[in-house]
């Protein structure tokens, strides 16, 4: 996928107040990585990073141990959630 | 030492930005016993080595040799630090002293209470790309800057009033609640329209939303459907709670309030002076609550059962309304033992026309109709012709009723054009598209009659002549016109007249019928009685007179507590935002309004069910997901929620500051250079073409990722490159100068990445590697020997493949010659450091020089460093040429010394 036409930072990342309940949703059914989330969603990958990052951020979401050869972490709900 | 509000206006030295130089002329001023101030425009010093991951060549963590200067700043005794703060202006004394103009940006955060735990920030619903973080990821409205930041204290990022909350006559936070929505946050949602206005179910159906008349949106492809996602709210909450959830509050004062009326302003005035714990009870003379709500507003528009509910919110606080109550008098009040009186009788009697014919049975007023019509009293008009006169929303619910009651034919007849109409557009739409028949550029003469029952009608065809006071242009009746016409019912809705005569020997009333109320307070010619709605403003809307009640109950509360009613302000707004900007600030992908449905046109005349639908839970978010966010923090008041230290305040202003001063160190510090500046990088357009400030922030220990990944997908990157001097040493970019640090900091990261991502491979594409200072080579030798490859190249160009990953086009300088082309996973610009040009505005009289590249000009570099062209002036840092840390840290010690051998030379 190439990523000509992006949207702007400000637009994506106030989607995020809509997707986070959708990611939450996701990732309550197992641990998925960004291009797992990304597929589920139907939405680019580099935007469902900003997201995922955020919710990393404020304390929803936590990145699972990852093994020696994986490129992509898998995430997972943190415990208080 | 934070400054208070108290500190005194005299300092020795001012320092100009925070970052390490200023922090170290700083120190190194007070130290001396000198008194500083420090005024830093961002809500932390630090500057930006404290967002740095590690400083070369030593590798020593960069915010842990940092943390301890900012603290040891802050608690220096000596050294007075202004955050948030910027300066406006500084101006040369005769003597040479300095007189700064600055402004302390408020942050509606009380930092004298602020723990600095961070509750607020995960309460927030607004997300904003995080500037300390180079827009790799998102902060919230309410914010901490960083970790480490000193003063670590949060900050709302609330730049003005949002349109929408700004045209609220009642101050409903309209951006707040479409916050809340968005955040699938329905019932807090409903919770903040209560803190300004009770009657959310009334308001979400037949408010005039001028809302939306202000939404920036409204400018692109349609407003924010604000109205619509107040329904979805309200309709969810009051589904879910069919009785509030509160009851009266514990504290109860001793004053009573009488309210007279029971529509919007008075149900308003008594629930906010219910809340505070006055006494309260409203006396209506119809036989039920909620005026022109219940008897005005079609139940189409408006069902009944909503009304009820809305009012249950005001009565829970034990409010005691009084139905067939009529008051005549203020002074029986009075005698009844109330302190205080709020006068909301409304507008809603009749005018006589003076039509001949006018008292014929079958010739009623707009409102006596409604209320008739509502009673049953008016039943089936099956096979009868009504005309409705007039042309105001008044006219088109007559006309909307009368089809529902059967009515075979119904005629609105209005003086003027269709576009003069005060009547808003959309409910004339509906009525017409019901079946209404429009007669415009008419008027009746007189009414016919038979034993004295109406038959019919004599009109007359009008033109448009010289526009009146109303600035509309007045209708002239066309001699010879006259026509007849048939009609059984005649609905007069030409205008509606104050209920205001019972008092008029008792308190001023206008010429106009209205209460002649001071336009703040409203307080009337009697000090003890207040007016408000459309008795005090003429027929208004339901949510001016919301906000009439809301005002009332506050000067009526500062008036029981014997607060003079002057001296403050009751609901101060801040600066409205301008939606150019916001539209400015980037591009908006389109998004059509969700439309809400409604019953067809032929179905919805065959009852009085509500014609207008309610939006899906999807729906109502994705309306509110169209929103802009156009002051930043929603005002959703989320914050204020969760802080644990009542900190959060806003109703705080920002706050204009002068001191004097003997000398001044510029420290403002270098701009970076923007790398859309070379669109053949892709930086912006390929999310994998990052900056080095940005890789610094992967790198570092308070990284905005969980770990140091590339921001197309999260992977983490194996085959990275640099693109050394991007916009240094290159004149097509506008600065042929070296910016010194970006080798460095390349070798650095390439050096960082082998111990965060032992299977990446690190290329750097270089020019020429500069190594000067101490122990520089060596740290460049270093990173050859742990595998960084080093291929001199000058990058021309680099395009997308399709995983994300980036091709390179470099022209080979060393190697074989000729254009190579190269695939990485992930491109770092080393972009180079630029002058901040903001600092030469500072003088009021432009005296301070730049050099050629616009960098604050040092008038003699080798024998003075640190002097400016200004006597008294001196620079530190990178704010006169490009320098690394401990550069930056030795010439803002120089500038100390010469800043002190000035003040001292002044004194001998
Ligand atoms: C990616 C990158 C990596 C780097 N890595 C290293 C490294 O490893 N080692 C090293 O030695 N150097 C490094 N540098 C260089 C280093 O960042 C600078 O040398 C250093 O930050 C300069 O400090 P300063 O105080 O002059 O400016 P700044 O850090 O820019 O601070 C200036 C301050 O002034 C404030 N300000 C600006 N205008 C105003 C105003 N009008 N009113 C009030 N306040 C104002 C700003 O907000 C800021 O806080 C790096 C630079 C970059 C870009
Ligand atoms: S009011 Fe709401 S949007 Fe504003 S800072 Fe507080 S939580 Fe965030
Ligand atoms: S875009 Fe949002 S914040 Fe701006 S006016 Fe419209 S609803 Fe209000």
């Amino acid at each position: 996928m190439k990523t000509e036409g992006n949207r702007s930072l400000a637009e994506v990342l106030r989607d995020e107040m809509v997707m986070k309940d959708r990611i939450v949703g996701l990732l309550r059914e197992e641990p998925k990585t960004i291009p797992e989330l990304a597929e589920a969603l139907g939405y680019p990958s580099h935007e469902v990073v900003l997201w995922v990052m955020a919710l990393w951020r404020y304390g929803t979401v936590a990145e699972m141990k990852q093994g020696r050869n994986e490129e992509y972490f898998k995430y997972t709900l943190s415990a208080s959630h | 030492m934070l400054l208070k509000t108290a500190d005194f206006m005299n300092y020795d030295h001012l320092i100009v930005g925070g970052g390490i130089a200023g922090m170290e002329s700083a120190l190194t001023l007070g130290d001396m016993g000198y008194k500083v101030l420090l005024i830093e425009k961002e809500a932390s010093i630090g500057g930006k080595m404290v967002l740095l991951s590690k400083v070369f060549p030593t590798l020593d963590c960069s915010s842990c040799i940092s943390t301890p200067k900012m603290a040891a700043t802050s608690h220096h005794p000596n050294v007075t630090i202004a955050t948030n703060s910027e300066v406006e202006e500084i101006g040369r004394n005769g003597d040479g002293t300095f007189r700064v103009r600055y402004r302390r940006n408020c942050t509606f955060v009380d930092n004298a209470a602020c723990t600095g735990c961070g509750e607020c920030e995960i309460a927030c619903t607004v997300s904003i790309p995080d500037e300390f973080n180079f827009d790799l990821v998102a902060r919230r409205a309410a914010h901490i800057p960083f970790p480490q930041a000193v003063p670590k204290k949060a900050k709302i990022d609330l730049r003005g009033a949002s349109p929408c909350s700004a045209a609220c006559p009642a101050g409903v936070k309209a951006h707040g609640f479409v916050s809340l929505v968005r955040s699938g946050k329905y019932e807090e949602a409903f919770h903040l329209h209560m803190e300004d206005a009770p009657l959310p179910g009334s308001l979400a159906r037949a408010c005039y939303a001028p809302c939306e008349d202000a939404c920036t949106r409204g400018d692109l492809e349609g407003t924010v459907s604000i109205r619509h996602i107040k329904r979805f709210m309200t309709d969810r909450y009051y589904g879910a709670h069919p009785e509030p959830e509160y009851g009266p509050p514990e504290e109860r004062l001793d004053k009573k309030v009488a309210v007279v009326g029971s529509g919007p302003a008075g149900l308003t005035a008594a629930y906010h002076l219910a809340r505070k714990g006055y006494p309260v009870t409203i006396f209506e003379a119809a036989p039920e609550a909620g005026g022109m709500l219940r008897y005005a507003i079609p139940p189409f528009r408006l069902p009944k059962d909503v009304v009820d509910r809305d009012i249950k919110n005001v009565t829970a606080l034990g409010v005691e309304i009084r139905a067939n109550a009529r008051v005549e008098s203020v002074q029986s009040l009075k005698e009844a033992g109330f302190d205080s009186v709020f006068l909301a009788v409304g507008s809603g009697e009749a005018w006589t026309m003076g039509f001949e014919g006018e008292d014929l049975e079958g010739i009623v007023d707009c409102m006596g109709f409604l209320r008739r019509a509502y009673s049953g009293r008016i039943g089936d008009l099956s096979g009868k012709t009504v005309v409705v006169v007039g042309g105001g929303n008044s006219a088109i619910d007559p006309a909307r009723v009368s089809l529902r009651l059967g009515a075979a034919k119904v005629v609105i007849m209005y003086r003027r054009s269709r576009s003069e109409m005060p009547a808003h557009d959309w409910e004339v739409q509906a009525a017409l598209e019901e079946g209404v028949h429009l007669q415009i550029l008419q008027n009746p003469k007189r009414f016919l009659g038979k034993n004295g029952r109406l038959t019919q009608l004599e009109y007359l065809s009008m033109k448009l002549g010289e526009p009146d006071a109303s600035g509309r242009r007045r209708p002239v009746p066309v001699e010879g016109s006259e026509a007849l016409m048939d009609a059984d019912l005649v609905v007069l809705a030409t205008g509606l007249r104050p209920a205001t005569f019972p008092f008029a020997g008792a308190i001023e009333i206008r010429r106009d019928e209205t209460v002649n109320a001071d336009a703040e307070t409203l307080q009337t010619s009697i000090p003890s009685v207040f007016a408000g709605g459309d008795a005090v403003s003429g027929p208004s809307s339901i949510v001016e007179a919301i906000g009439q009640g809301k005002r009332a109950a506050f000067y009526i509360d500062r008036y029981l507590r014997g607060e003079p009613l002057d001296g403050t302000t009751f609901d101060e707004r801040l600066p409205v935002m301008n939606k150019e900007a916001v539209i400015g600030r980037g591009p908006v992908s389109k998004r059509e309004p969700i439309r809400v449905k409604e019953i067809a046109a032929g179905d919805r005349v065959k009852s009085f069910a509500e014609v207008e639908g309610c939006l899906s839970e999807n729906d109502a978010r994705a309306s509110a997901n169209r929103c802009l966010d156009c002051a930043g923090c929603s005002e959703c008041h989320q914050c204020i929620r969760a802080c644990p230290a009542n900190a959060i305040h806003f109703d705080m202003r920002s706050e204009e500051r002068t001191a004097e001063v003997k000398s001044v160190i510029l420290s403002t510090g270098f701009r970076l250079f923007d790398p859309h500046e070379k669109p053949q990088y892709g930086y912006g357009r390929y999310p994998n073409v990052i900056n080095a400030m940005q890789m610094d922030r992967l790198l570092s220990p308070t990284r905005p990722f969980n770990h140091t990944l590339r921001p197309s997908d999260g992977k983490q990157p194996n085959n990275i490159a640099y693109v050394l001097c991007t916009g240094s040493r290159d004149c097509s970019a506008g600065n042929p100068l070296c910016s010194r640090v970006c080798c460095m900091y390349s070798i650095k990261q390439a050096q960082l990445i082998m111990g965060a991502l032992p299977l990446a491979d690190v290329t750097i594409y270089y020019i020429d590697i500069r190594a000067f200072g101490k122990g520089y080579d060596e740290f460049y030798e270093q990173a050859r020997g742990m595998g960084v490859a080093f291929v001199k190249g000058k990058v021309a160009r680099i395009e997308e493949a399709d995983n994300n990953d980036l091709k390179l086009f470099y022209e080979d300088i060393e190697g074989g010659g000729g254009t190579q082309e190269v695939e990485h996973d992930l491109v770092v610009l080393s972009v180079g450091l630029m002058p901040n040009k903001d600092v030469l505005k500072l003088f009021d009289n432009g005296d301070l020089a730049a050099d050629p590249y616009a960098w604050v000009k040092e008038m003699d570099e080798n024998l003075y460093p640190a002097l400016t062209s200004i006597d008294g002036v001196f620079v530190a840092g990178t704010s006169s040429a490009a320098r690394d840390i401990p550069d930056s840290i030795l010439h803002a010690g120089a500038a100390a010394a010469q800043a002190a051998a000035h003040v001292e030379r002044r004194r001998a």
